[in-house]
């Protein structure tokens, strides 16, 4: 019977361990280069390749802790596994740039008597900046074997040597080099003092090992940039033009190229098909399979280039480190309004998909700020909503990039100024939280990362597109095409269609926001479903096949083509694409929101904010920018006044209920 | 006879698309298609520390 070994990764934030999980097993997990991408354990046997023996590897990814004392949830995760779940060897990834900080917990983990692989990881970085450590005295001092490891590197990495290293370790004993034996854990005094010790013997071990041809209080060519790039108030327009410059890339130059060449393929398999059908197949069938599944799936693939491109250059910036800046940046922001410094990197991890930018709130401790973020997340437009950006962007507005980054800024203001009104419905506004996150080091960017990055988002875009978009578009099709006597709909009654009754009351309240057809409505209803379904059913109930035209080689623009058809000035067009972003999110986000917050009241009340937030943008959107554009206002106006009043009053009154509640607690605790 | 191979080829592939659905629901996915949103479990009260 072959062996089963069980390894735990375990180190401190950002040290590189899904980097060497990805290494060792060869999965795509998401990394990031900043602290706390992993909220929880992930596991993987080691490849064929790095495994020699006949034993069974399995590796289980922790998320990063600094020490077995946990302080937030995902380090209690680690702390758990590694006391209870007893692993038959620990591979410590230790971040060899920051020694001094990473063997504090190196020593906690050699007191658990499971033996333990030291990986001394970043190994490239320590030579480049010249500083020299003897590994042969480090494992010697600590009593346990040490493998240099480049985790980013393909080969010549020290991952053979580690995993030999590994098996051969199993059920061996280690001493451990500082030992807790005798130590009260109930008595936080004599802890701490404890740690204070552990930490002198750790700074000695590295006084003995580590030699520094730069010292750390030394200003280095990184400081010098931080000073700009994460300056408090040029940090904002410096992230603003970063931001523009990737949509522009991505939404105006490189992607629209990009898309259409691919959309001529598509445009040509609809063609390939329709001719296969012939003229005497039914037409109800042919609507749903050209129309339905081939159209309305069609529609939404074709932007597939322009997110792989944006995405792609997303993940140049967060491999760099600028990212982490970013988080730096907003925190002073977010620390204001009430909210957890922590709350940024949920909502960043938001920027590619809600439902796991949602459930990275569980690393917030505070009840309130967790909540709060969890119903704030949805705001920052998510890759689904992505395709919804470009199909306006390119249809109606001719400078297609600048929408883009509009849509991420309105969203950031919209967090900043929902935290704030929730502070104050809450009656906490006084409450204040502190954050302390790690800078990573500034590097050049991997592009093989930002390609596995892009490549696994492309995948997840036509795995929904091939199933939930699909269904979508054929259910939608298919109430399109009859109505409620299940009889065919004649050309020019699609009003009387199963679909345009169900949207036409919608329709009747969007009226005020300047998109008030059913077409729309149904549109945004499908969109709860998935985002993107907000194209796939324009393109099905308008029955257009691409938004992208083949011939020009640019998205179609101002008032001809789609826009056209689609019958919306540029002003309701905005005004329809903020409703769309920063109405509630899709079904599966809500379903992590209810996950994350564990309370229907506050779920309840999330959904009506985000319903609210999004009516109330794209009202103003639309009779403001039709009053500048036109002279008059837009259509509705008063039946809107009203319902944007009463969505105000009720907030403004939860406001004073609110207060009273905070002043009762100023009371009490005077 | 044309309209008959259509019908298949249409449940054929909305077929597929729900065999997919259910696999992944199975599978404990939460969000199908969403990137890094796949996997993971709903937040425990219990691994909370408030």
């Amino acid at each position: 019977m072959n062996d089963h070994i069980r390894v735990a990764l375990a180190g401190n934030p950002n040290s590189g361990k899904t980097t060497l999980f990805n290494a060792l097993t060869g999965r795509n997990e998401r990394v990031g280069n900043w602290a706390g991408v992993t909220i929880e354990k992930k596991e993987g046997e080691v490849k064929k390749s790095l495994n020699k023996t006949n034993a069974q590897i399995t590796v289980v990814d922790l998320p990063g802790a600094y020490s077995m004392s946990p302080f937030t949830s995902e380090e209690s995760i680690t702390s758990d596994y590694v006391r209870k779940a007893k692993p038959d060897v620990i591979i410590n990834i230790v971040d060899a740039t920051n020694l001094s900080r990473s063997l504090f917990f190196t020593t906690q983990l050699l007191e658990l008597h499971i033996p333990v692989v030291v990986a001394l990881n970043k190994i490239d970085l320590v030579k480049k900046k010249k500083t020299e450590i003897n590994v042969e005295l480090l494992s010697k001092l600590l009593g346990c074997p040490i493998v240099e490891t480049i985790s980013t590197k393909a080969t010549d990495n020290g991952l053979d040597e580690l995993v030999s290293k590994v098996v051969s370790m199993k059920g061996k004993t280690q001493a451990a080099p500082f030992d807790n034996k005798g130590i009260d854990l109930s008595d936080e005094s004599s802890v701490q003092a404890f740690d204070k010790k552990r930490y002198e013997f750790v700074k000695e071990i590295v006084s003995k090992v580590e030699k520094r041809q730069i010292s750390s209080n030394k200003q280095t060519k990184q400081d010098a940039v931080d000073r700009i790039l994460a300056h408090k108030w040029l940090g904002i327009p410096i992230f603003a033009v970063v931001m523009w410059i990737v949509f522009s890339i991505s939404q105006t130059y490189l992607g629209p190229f990009l898309a259409d060449i691919f959309v001529g393929w598509i445009d040509a398999f609809h063609a390939w098909v329709e001719g296969l059908l012939g003229e005497g197949t039914s037409p109800v069938l042919s609507a749903i399979l050209l129309d339905g599944i081939i159209g309305g799936v069609g529609a939404v693939v074709g932007f597939l280039p322009l997110i792989m491109v944006l995405f792609f250059l997303l993940a140049l910036l967060e491999d760099c480190g600028y990212m982490a800046r970013v988080a730096i940046i907003m925190d002073r922001f977010f620390k204001k309004v009430g909210l957890s410094g922590k709350s940024i990197i949920p909502i960043i991890v938001g920027t590619g998909c809600s439902v796991p930018g949602v459930m990275a709130t569980r690393t917030i401790k505070n009840d309130r700020q967790r909540k709060t973020t969890a119903m704030l997340t949805p705001f920052m437009p998510c890759g689904a909503k992505l395709p919804i950006i470009a199909l306006f962007a390119g249809v109606f507005f001719n400078d297609a990039s600048w929408i883009g980054t509009l849509m991420y800024f309105v969203g950031i203001v919209i967090i900043v100024l929902g935290a704030l009104l929730v502070a104050r419905i809450t009656g906490e506004k006084h409450t204040k939280s502190f954050f302390i996150m790690e800078l990573p080091e500034y590097k050049i960017p991997s592009i093989k990362r930002a390609t596995m990055s892009m490549l696994s988002r492309a995948k997840a875009f036509i795995i929904k597109a091939g199933t939930i978009i699909l269904l979508s578009n054929a259910v939608v099709q298919i109430m399109q095409s009859f109505n409620w006597k299940f009889e065919v709909i004649a050309e020019g009654a699609e009003s009387t269609s199963i679909l345009a009754t169900i949207a036409s009351p919608f329709a009747i309240l969007l009226k005020p926001l300047g998109f008030g057809s059913w077409q729309f409505a149904a549109a945004s209803i499908s969109g709860f479903i998935a985002k993107e379904n907000v194209v796939g059913t324009l393109a099905v109930v308008y029955r257009i096949t691409n938004f992208i035209d083949p011939e020009e080689f640019v998205l179609l623009s101002d008032g001809t083509g789609v826009a056209g058809i689609l019958g919306l000035t540029s002003v309701s067009a905005l005004a329809y694409l903020m409703f769309n972003l920063f109405t509630p999110p899709c079904f599966a986000a809500i379903g992590a929101m209810n996950s994350e917050m564990e309370d229907k009241k506050w779920l309840w009340g999330a959904l009506a904010f985000q319903f609210c937030t999004g009516y109330i943008v794209a009202f103003i959107t639309y009779q403001i920018g039709t009053l500048i554009t036109t002279g008059t206002l837009g259509t509705a106006f008063i039946p809107g006044l009203m319902i944007v009043s009463a969505m105000i009053g009720c907030a403004l009154y939860l406001v004073k209920k609110g207060d009273e509640k905070a002043n009762g607690k100023l009371v009490l605790s005077v | 006879m044309t309209d008959i191979i259509l019908i298949g080829v249409i449940l054929a592939i909305v077929g597929a698309a729900i065999a997919k659905i259910v696999i992944d629901k199975k599978k404990g996915v939460k969000c199908i298609g969403c990137p890094d949103g796949g996997s993971g479990k709903s937040g425990c009260s219990c691994c909370r520390q408030d």
